[in-house]
């Protein structure tokens, strides 16, 4: 849940999609600045915390970067419980990845908080003539279902620290925690998201 | 074959060191139901107190076993390979009249213990649990056959789970060959434990429906080969836990590689251990080397979280324990922190930042996930706190900044550093004159090296009366201390020679059907060994080969 005081959110952030999309190397070019070209699956869930500073706000990120790998989808409730935002992340080299992350949305429709903040992100940017999952198609759906979109590379940088700032901005601020903020979600335009989308 | 003696006619089996697989008069057609399979495949736990009976067959075999002290000696290139050896084994057990005098031959030569090489992509954690090296091997490639040792898992329907070298999803056919040996002898009702083929030794051991095998010309015993399959599958369930079995039951050709996705490194560490942990097969861990006051400083935070509601909490340093504490009646066994700090040290993941994890201890608890907490305070020293409770990772987290700060603040961090540095016991501080005892050997922390090396005089090589290596265990803390290698056992080949010697001694002290050895001398070009068993500690001990009799 994102808390607030003074100016300071504190807000738990879950990152869900199939393994090897490169949840870890968007936390990791966030948190770090750094990617590795060997990143090592993920064991669990690791924890990660990074503070962004917004135009109005403060927020603290608890960042919680899940495994992929198809042992722990069971326990990925553990993990996106109470969470304020997710990212569910896709490999635009995978149509396996992109369905995989459409199972990861529905999920969190059913389960998750009605409140939280989701962003799709299309990971992988670079390598646009391996590409098998096209902006269109992708944004189509994240607009169908109320996420918002970007396309991402953890490698060349690319809209990471954009991806993480818009979720930063969107999170509800100030008000008491019951109160829908749904609205937050729809008085950001789209386009907004649609003008970050690299390669497109 | 030797298997299981319980279910045989009396007069097979045991008195006989080639005991044939019983003949079996009408070789049946590898069909059966699912139903069949499945009810006589249940958990059973039983699999140990046959293990107990195969032990005593196998002391007949001890002639065999120890004919040859030179394990890993070069074959001249010789007719075929091991899996032949296996895939003829099959046609053996089918048509098994009489083969007693089927030399086998094989010619396993490369030991992998070469570091595993990352797969073409990169990406570890796409392919399923392939094995350490070799990726592109198959049954069919000469590399692969001359592997000198192989170990396979697979399930009761004959789909491959794990190979240690060579993508497993290749090797079905293979898997398959496995899985008609297997079948062949637990549908009569008995059980495959080990074929001897040639130079070739084919360990196999059966957990409800997972079956794990390993084919090696080491001659390392049958119960070495066993407690090593015994790990792998203890990994596997520290990873998902026995309620796998269930997937089995619901469905038989249940495809268990996808759940063990990215855990190569995991298993192929394991088996490395195998050549030098003595902790794989002394059932026994070991604590690193410290001030007793600066141990006291950790276990005193340890157990002031561990009333805090953590079960148990972990200080580790590598494969050596700083300090461990349970919840009250709570106890790790020396297999289970065997296992989870190799899962932790192989896993690059838990060294980004702090990570909460479930975890499964086979022998606390085989059916549930515990919860770890996984945070490592310098490079090689890492916390674990685990936990019952899936919600508790924010009090953990707290736990671990607590114990962080008491850990600096007493200099714990530093002082467990230099430790590792200045490195374990050596021979040579030994003091001369003091007989090998108990007493002088204390498994208990802080014994103070600097004290112990003043009061040496230092031989040539090794320590006095010829010693060059030792290992002590007390029994009662299920601890041991081993001395540092120094020359003349000074590579890692020669290392791993050593530790299948004391394993070999390991396996026929305990021998329960060998009585109850207390001492036992061994000469062989190598060295003078010495083992020691009383009910309080084990000793294990290497001399010049030159040395008396002490
Ligand atoms: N070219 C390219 N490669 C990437 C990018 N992001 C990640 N990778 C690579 O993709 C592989 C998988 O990345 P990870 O970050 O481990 O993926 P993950 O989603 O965390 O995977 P799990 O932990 O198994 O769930 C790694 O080898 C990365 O180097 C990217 O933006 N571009
Ligand atoms: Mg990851």
């Amino acid at each position: 849940m994102a808390t607030f005081g003074n100016n300071n959110l504190s807000a738990k952030l879950v990152l869900l999609g199939d393994m090897g999309a490169g949840k870890s190397s968007l936390v990791l070019r966030f948190v770090k600045g750094q990617f590795l070209e060997f990143q090592e699956s993920t064991i669990g869930a690791a924890f990660f915390s990074q503070t962004l500073a917004v135009s109005d706000a403060t927020v603290k990120f608890e960042i919680w970067d899940t495994a992929g790998q198809e042992r722990y989808h069971s326990l990925a409730p553990m993990y996106y419980r109470g969470a304020a935002a997710a990212i569910i992340v896709y490999d635009i080299t995978s149509t396996d990845s992109f369905e995989r992350a459409k199972k990861w949305v529905q999920e969190l429709q059913k389960q998750g908080n009605p409140n939280m903040v989701t962003a799709l992100a299309g990971n992988k940017c670079d390598l646009e003539d391996k590409r098998k999952v096209t902006t269109e198609e992708a944004r189509a759906y994240a607009e169908e279902n109320g996420l918002f979109f970007m396309e991402t590379s953890a490698k060349t940088a690319i809209n990471v620290n954009d991806l993480f700032y818009e979720i930063a901005r969107r999170l509800p601020r100030a008000q008491p925690a019951q109160q829908p903020a749904g609205m937050v979600l729809a008085d950001r335009p789209v386009d907004r998201s649609r003008a970050s989308a690299c390669c497109s | 074959m030797d298997s299981d003696p319980g279910p045989l006619p009396p007069g097979d089996g045991p008195s006989n060191p080639n005991a044939n697989p019983r003949p079996d008069p009408e070789p049946k057609p590898q069909e059966y139901t699912e139903e069949g399979r499945l009810s006589s495949l249940t958990l059973e736990d039983s699999g140990n107190a046959a293990g107990a009976r195969a032990a005593a067959s196998n002391g007949s075999l001890s002639a065999d076993f120890y004919s040859g002290d030179e394990i890993e000696e070069e074959e001249p290139a010789a007719a075929s390979d091991s899996v032949d050896e296996v895939q003829r084994a099959a046609g053996e057990a089918r048509a098994s009249s009489s083969h007693g005098g089927v030399a086998w031959r094989g010619n396993l030569e490369e030991d992998g213990d070469a570091p595993p090489s990352p797969s073409s992509s990169g990406y570890a954690g796409e392919r399923g649990s392939s094995g350490e090296s070799g990726i592109e091997e198959d049954d069919a490639s000469v590399s692969w056959r001359k592997r000198k040792k192989h170990f396979f898992v697979l399930s009761h329907s004959g789909k491959p789970i794990y190979s240690r070298y060579g993508d497993e999803h290749k090797l079905a056919g293979f898997s398959a060959t496995l899985q008609a040996i297997i079948s062949f002898v637990e549908n009569s009702g008995d059980r495959i434990k080990f074929v001897r083929a040639g130079n070739h030794q084919v360990a196999f051991l059966v957990k409800g429906p997972i079956y794990l095998v390993c084919i090696s010309c080491t001659e390392e015993p049958y119960g070495a080969l066993r407690g090593q399959l015994e790990l792998i599958y203890g990994q596997m369930l520290l990873i998902l836990t026995k309620s796998v079995n269930r997937c089995f039951e619901k469905n038989p050709k249940f495809d268990m590689t996808t759940l063990l996705g990215g855990t190569d490194a995991v298993f192929s560490s394991l088996i490395h251990s195998f050549g030098w942990n003595p902790a794989t097969f002394l059932h026994a861990y070991t604590c690193l080397p410290l001030a007793y006051a600066t141990r006291l400083a950790a276990a005193a935070i340890l157990q002031d979280v561990a009333d805090s509601g953590v079960l148990f909490a972990i200080l580790m340093c590598k494969h050596k324990v700083v300090s461990l504490v349970g919840a009250q009646k709570a106890s790790l066994h020396p297999d289970d922190m065997l296992l989870l700090a190799n899962f932790i040290l192989s896993s690059e993941s838990f060294r980004t930042s702090e990570s909460f994890s479930p975890i499964c201890l086979p022998r606390y608890n085989a059916m549930a996930f515990l919860y770890a907490y996984v945070h490592f305070l310098d490079e090689d020293t890492y916390l674990i706190l685990l936990t019952t409770s899936s919600d508790a990772f924010y009090h953990l987290k707290d736990c671990r900044i607590r114990i962080e700060a008491v850990l600096v603040k007493s200099n714990v961090l530093c002082e467990a550093q230099r430790s590792m540095v200045d490195g374990g016991l050596c021979v040579e501080d030994l003091p001369v004159d003091s007989s090998i005892r108990s007493g002088s050997l204390s498994p208990h922390l802080g014994l103070d090296k600097t004290a112990v090396g003043s009061l040496s005089s230092r031989l040539g090589t090794g320590g006095p009366a010829g010693l060059w290596h030792f290992i002590y265990k007390s029994v009662y803390l299920d601890q041991y201390v081993s001395s540092e290698f120094s020359a003349p056992i000074n590579n890692s080949n020669q290392q791993k020679r050593l530790y299948r010697a004391y394993q070999k001694l390991y396996a026929s002290m305990h021998d329960k059907g060998t009585g109850p050895n207390k001492t036992q001398f061994r000469r062989d070009e190598n060295y003078v060994l010495l083992c020691w068993i009383t009910q309080d500690f084990e000793l294990y001990a290497a001399f010049d080969p030159l040395a008396d009799k002490v």
